[in-house]
């Protein structure tokens, strides 16, 4: 090949215009990475291009750039460890130390709760298997045999559910997914306690019922997130009787969670005096 | 990511810098691209989508796509430039594709040249006043042959149809042009 003759084809001064197509350009490269006069002389040309629009000042805005990088870091931040704790440029490091500390916590806490699910799983099931021996061996009064069959059912199915939602809850402990937040009873309630675990993936809210009072006729818990210099945003009214539930979607910037006691039906404003339980996220 | 990071010196391109950036995550790399291939981009994205905020906005687009995808650049498949032409490209015909390019295209036929700002101050004052002086002495010809396809996104088919000018006189103009640029007489 004549490199002489390639350079002054033009096809240089074409790649640089977007005038060839993708193979073309490719072949281009390829003539370039073997031939150092070719890359040289590419080179020569872009630079002369790009003289031409800085001094005619026909270069793209910086905002573009600007704007571009702004939605990249928007982006970013449901990795919620750098919204949440506002630790702007490193976030990689904090993000994996984070990690590798809460792992185990909640394996922890995951496997005492299976634990105590199957020691209550094996203690039901004996003693169910008992009283049943126990019962067909005394032959007794069948009304009074029936009676406690079917209220250890009434337990068993009772145990069941409790499972299932312990199961529930360990699997919202384990998601790698979840922000998990334990709110604290406040002076009107010192010893209630409840959970909120936030998937920082689909933004879905997940309370964790624990101990709360029974609400009042005709009242109903609600659970709110806050954000700095905002009204309580309204995460959702959830039943007191169900221990975990899927509330709203919540974005942005939230800083702590808290529940409310409100009327049935729930409040579009908190009623920030009836507060029961609240806590942060975790700051680092 | 499995390619050989080149190691980085000061003699290293900025093709190099610009591979190695993207390669370590840092976002540097995107101001690179931007300074030193942001025109040429945006006149690809003009090419197809022949209004020049739109083409801004795509270019947006582009920014962040590449950082997306910047794991998969390739150096054996071909440079970075046609690596981010291709991903403009396939940007600005989505745009096309877009319900918000359609209405536009109803609404105004023809856009003008927005006229835009931002100057990157210069290292070498003498340097940039040679520079200039070449710029300002270019023919009026020739600059409008440069404008057009370097930063009006026309083809050389489309300039010559415009300029009424054969397309072989296209290509040459626009190499004397460069030529000139360049320095080289």
């Amino acid at each position: 090949m004549d490199i002489k003759e390639y350079i002054a084809s033009g096809i240089l001064e074409a790649y640089w215009a977007g005038e060839l197509n993708e193979q073309e350009m490719k072949e281009v490269d390829r003539i370039a990475s073997i031939h150092p006069q070719v890359k040289h002389e590419l080179e020569e040309v872009r630079s002369a291009v790009l003289n031409f629009s800085e001094n005619l000042e026909l270069s793209p805005s910086k905002t573009i750039l600007n704007d571009a990088l702004a939605q990249i870091t928007e982006e970013e931040q449901p990795e919620f460890l750098k919204e949440v704790f506002k630790v702007d440029d490193e976030p990689v490091e904090e993000k994996e130390e984070k990690k590798s500390f809460n792992l185990p916590l909640w394996s922890a806490a995951a496997s005492v709760l299976l634990v105590i699910s199957l020691a209550f799983n094996f203690y039901f099931l004996s003693e169910f298997q008992s009283s049943k021996n126990q019962l067909l061996g005394l032959q007794g009064d069948l009304e009074v045999i029936k009676d406690q069959q079917s209220s250890l059912a009434e337990l068993a199915d009772e145990q069941k559910q409790q499972l299932a939602y312990a199961d529930l809850r360990i699997a919202h402990f384990l998601n790698e997914d979840n922000i998990h937040v334990r709110m604290d009873g406040l002076d009107l309630s010192p010893e209630s306690f409840a959970n909120v675990f936030w998937n920082v993936k689909t933004n879905s809210v997940f309370i964790s019922v624990d101990n709360l009072p029974e609400p009042p006729h005709g009242h109903q818990y609600q659970l709110w997130a806050i954000k700095a210099g905002q009204a309580p945003i309204d995460a959702g009214i959830f039943d007191h009787s169900l221990l975990v539930q899927e509330l709203k979607v919540i974005k942005g910037d939230v800083q702590a969670f808290a529940v409310t006691l409100e009327k049935e039906g729930g409040s579009p404003v908190a009623t920030v005096d009836q507060t029961y339980v609240k806590g942060f996220l975790e700051k680092s | 990511m499995a390619q050989q990071l080149p190691y980085l010196t000061s003699e290293s391109t900025v093709e190099e810098r610009i591979v190695y950036l993207l390669a370590d995550q840092d976002k540097k790399a995107l101001t690179l691209i931007f300074e030193n291939y942001g025109s040429l981009l945006l006149n690809v994205i003009m090419r197809v989508v022949k209004d020049r905020m739109m083409a801004e906005d795509v270019l947006q687009q582009v920014l962040i796509k590449i950082w997306n995808n910047s794991g998969s650049f390739n150096s054996d498949k071909g440079s970075i430039f046609t690596w981010l032409v291709s991903i403009s490209r396939n940007a600005a015909i989505d745009k096309t594709r877009s319900k918000d390019f359609r209405l536009t295209q109803e609404s105004e036929r023809s856009v003008e040249l927005v006229n835009i700002t931002e100057k990157k101050s210069s290292e070498d004052y003498f340097e940039k006043m040679y520079l200039t002086q070449l710029v300002n002495q270019l023919p009026e010809v020739q600059r409008r042959l440069i404008n057009m396809s370097y930063f009006e996104g026309y083809s050389h088919k489309e300039i010559s149809d415009k300029l009424d000018m054969p397309l072989g006189t296209v290509k040459t103009r626009i190499r004397l042009a460069i030529n000139h640029l360049r320095g080289v007489i």
